[in-house]
């Protein structure tokens, strides 16, 4: 088994460059290779120690793809690497004029199930969140290659509110489809 | 066994290489057992030719009846009679009170936090219960395949909780039964397709059984089966479909609920599942309601009729479809194909809707209700590592959410529903007290807030960190859920590197002694299921013996036996049919053949010696170890 992984960071454990800019589909055929090499189901019938072990290696490889594949985790784990850990961090100021928009915009979503037909709505505002978070991935790759890291971290806590109100809008639509059923 | 020695090289039988696994699904109504045979994957019938096992126990006084056998007493004698004992596993007597209906069992009150049947055999659990069914199906393998099983693989719905796996798993310990790997239902229908058309790409399966729901989307790459979500409604399938029809016929027919009694009900029922069928066929049913003296009705029932009744039962599990393929985060247009499982899914009207909701024509090839079982034997079969080409691997998800319950009752999630297993989480805790050396921790899991709302699944202390002040120590709890999505607890006190003690108390499992003494209490019955493949194995070895003796006689008996000889050769041969056929104990068979080898030794001997000499004969003792090695 390649007990090496337990020492690589998440881009090396895919054999990909540290960068923002990742192939996924040469990551997911890294990861299913991988996994038909250490997953628990290849050592059925070895030792309960040999089960462990392929146990944590898939979990890693697992929390890697994890990482790897969702932006603001790549973001966020690429300025870990940096020696910026955003989750011990106690600076938590905010632009004031991106927090009164993300403000308007919450009030927006609450008042969403008034509407005529809210799940269309909700798509729309999807559509919306959607753009906004990839000029905000812009903003992140710009500072993180400039290596002003302190801009690429909040662009990131700018991501993080986006991603937050896109979970509202997710949550109203499940509201919804339950009512409707 | 002496006489089979004089086989001719590479005649002789080979030990199986082939390691036999088999595929189990475990159903609530029917269960069912399948294995990959010389290249096909099949379900095994019992000896009478039924595939499906009705999964009903009965207990009586000295006896364990599975099946069809048991399905007869359910009516008369239903508190011995155990039915649908899937909905009891992983529940605690709590959970059954909320389970809507009225069970007919006594439930007995007991130490242990698992509720227990009262039968005439004794108390029963769910687990034990299912252990009945699956020593069964393992039984009926054994004796179709002629061998030992290595293990199974063992389907459990996508829905299951860690409490309700963790009972099946318990479940096939109590039955011997060793289990490569428990499996997500709708993922094994998925394989029992995948692997006919070694298609690439996204596929959803649409899951509908008598009463419930599933929904998966599934991504095929390179024989790697990813489940990217999994959904659905425990409370939606075919029988919602037979209520609406009998509650149009009460609407149509006028006849008052208040004059319905159960058995009307059932009758009702029965008419509305006719028709259901029926109108897969046919635009149009003919209804003759006859449940009393002055509750006569006869009506028509068109397609379109039907249609508008079960179109919104429909259409509710197409919202959870919805909601699935937004948790795959993937597109309707993705999906290449839809599979379809469940005996709900014969319905013309479910495949039309499932069709347009997903663009595609469903596929329904493979017989709904085995679907299941074949793709579980084809996984076991790539497991036990019969097929070493075949790099099939199945990369599952956790069902529902982990959480912890903090402050006021409210649920924090460590991992979320749909991550990939296996998967690891470690979360910190501190201590709220000065001097706080304890502390403990409640595991729950659900996508609910409240804790309430989520399943319990185990509260456990943490005891013997060092004393200090409050929020100064550092309690690492990590979680890890394993291939069959089951999850381990440990934790450790970080800041001074002491282990804490953790005491994992599954709220609805069975602890390690409860096992042991339930495997004990089986002992009884394992003793007589073994001397029953004894015997069995026993009958063949005696059936080879004496066909290979007949063989040899026919040949060269004459020629090289004495009268006497042979007579006395003869004679032993029909004690060991007489024994084969009659003996309930191997014991005797054994002996028979015991005997029938000692009358035998000396014309065995020379028949080797003449075998050696002719085969030997104008060859050269290096040819013959040639012919060795190639072997």
């Amino acid at each position: 088994m390649p007990n090496d992984l337990f020492s690589k960071n998440y881009f090396e454990i895919f054999e990909i460059p540290v960068a923002f800019d990742v192939d996924l589909s040469k990551v997911g055929d890294a990861y299913r290779e991988l996994q038909k090499e250490v997953h628990p189901d290849k050592f059925v019938n070895e030792s309960e120690q040999q089960r462990r072990i392929a146990m944590q290696l898939t979990s890693l490889i697992n929390e890697a793809l994890k990482t790897i594949e969702e932006p603001i985790l790549r973001a966020q784990y690429l300025l870990k690497l940096k020696g910026i850990d955003m989750e011990s961090d106690t600076d938590t100021s905010m632009d004031a004029a991106f927090l009164m928009e993300q403000m308007e915009f919450r009030e927006t979503i609450a008042e969403v199930r008034g509407k005529d037909d809210p799940l269309h709505e909700l798509d729309q505002m999807t559509a919306e969140l959607k753009q906004k978070l990839k000029a905000l991935t812009n903003d992140f790759q710009k500072h993180y290659s400039d290596s002003s890291l302190k801009q690429a971290r909040d662009a990131i806590r700018k991501m993080q509110f986006i991603i937050k109100a896109q979970k509202e809008v997710d949550e109203i639509s499940e509201q919804l489809e339950d009512e409707l059923i | 066994m002496a006489l089979l020695q004089i086989a001719e090289p590479g005649q002789s039988t080979r030990p199986h290489e082939h390691k036999l696994a088999v595929g189990i699904d475990l159903g609530t109504t029917n269960s069912l057992v399948a294995t990959v045979r010389s290249g096909v994957t099949e379900t095994l019938p019992d000896e009478d030719g039924n595939h499906l096992l009705p999964s009903i126990v009965r207990y009586t006084e000295d006896d364990v009846v599975v099946g069809f056998k048991a399905k007869v007493n359910s009516v008369d004698d239903p508190q011995n009679t155990i039915v649908s004992v899937k909905r009891l596993m992983g529940r605690g007597i709590e959970d059954l009170k909320t389970l809507g209906e009225q069970l007919p069992y006594q439930f007995v009150d007991s130490d242990s936090s698992v509720p227990k049947i009262k039968t005439v055999a004794g108390n029963k659990t769910a687990m034990e219960v299912s252990a009945e069914i699956l020593k069964k199906l393992k039984q009926r393998s054994e004796n179709t395949l002629g061998d030992e099983l290595v293990g199974a693989v063992i389907t459990v719905p996508a829905y299951f909780d860690d409490a309700q796996r963790q009972a099946t798993k318990d479940a096939a310990k109590l039955a011997n039964l060793k289990v490569l790997r428990l499996l997500n239902e709708p993922t094994a229908a998925a394989v029992a397709y995948g692997l006919d058309s070694a298609q690439e790409g996204v596929i959803a399966v649409y899951d509908l059984g008598g009463g419930t729901f599933d929904i998966s989307i599934l991504r095929l790459t390179k024989g790697v089966f990813e489940v990217l979500a999994t959904g659905g409604d425990s409370a939606l399938g075919g029988d919602d479909f037979d209520h609406a029809i009998a509650e149009w016929v009460i609407t149509q027919s006028g006849i008052k609920n208040s004059e319905l009694n159960s058995s009307s009900i059932r009758l009702l029922m029965q008419e509305a599942c006719t028709a259901k069928e029926a109108l897969s066929e046919i635009d149009e049913v003919e209804l003759n309601i006859e449940l009393g003296d002055n509750q006569k009705w006869f009506g028509l029932l068109n397609r379109e009729t039907f249609n508008e009744l079960v179109d919104p039962l429909i259409k509710k599990s197409l919202m959870s479809c919805r909601r699935a393929l937004r948790d795959a985060k993937i597109d309707r247009e993705d999906i290449h194909d839809v599979v379809m499982v469940g005996g709900s899914t014969r319905m013309l009207r479910v495949r039309e809707l499932v069709g347009d909701f997903f663009l595609h024509e469903p596929l329904v090839s493979i017989d709904p209700d085995r679907v299941v079982a074949i793709g579980a034997a084809t996984q076991a079969n790539a497991l036990a590592g019969n097929n070493p080409d075949g790099d099939m691997l199945l990369l599952d998800v956790l069902p529902l959410s982990l959480g912890i319950e903090t402050m006021g009752g409210l649920t924090e999630k460590i991992i979320h529903r749909n991550t990939p297993i296996p998967v690891s989480r470690a979360q910190d805790f501190t201590t709220y007290k000065d001097g706080q050396t304890a502390m403990s921790i409640h595991v729950v899991q659900g996508e609910r807030e409240l804790v309430t709302d989520c399943r319990s699944l185990a509260k456990f202390e943490l005891r013997g960190f060092p004393p200090q002040v409050a929020g100064a120590a550092r309690i690492r709890v990590s979680f890890q859920v394993d291939a069959d999505g089951l999850l381990h607890v440990t934790a450790r006190e970080e800041t001074s590197g002491v282990e804490a003690h953790v005491e994992v108390k599954p709220s609805y499992g069975l602890s390690d002694s409860e096992i042991e003494t339930m495997l004990r209490d089986s002992m009884e019955h394992a003793v007589e299921d073994k001397g029953l493949r004894n015997l069995r194995e026993m009958q063949v070895e005696a059936d080879r013996v004496i066909e290979a003796l007949d063989a040899a006689i026919a040949d060269d008996g004459d020629s090289m036996l004495e009268a006497d000889e042979k007579n006395s050769i003869l004679e032993a041969r029909a004690v060991l049919v007489d024994a084969r056929a009659n003996a309930t104990d191997e014991q005797l068979v054994k002996q028979a053949m015991e005997s029938l080898e000692k009358a035998s030794a000396n014309y065995v001997a020379r028949r080797m010696n003449a075998s050696v000499q002719t085969s030997m004969a104008g060859h050269k003792v290096e040819e013959f170890s040639s012919e060795e090695s190639e072997k």
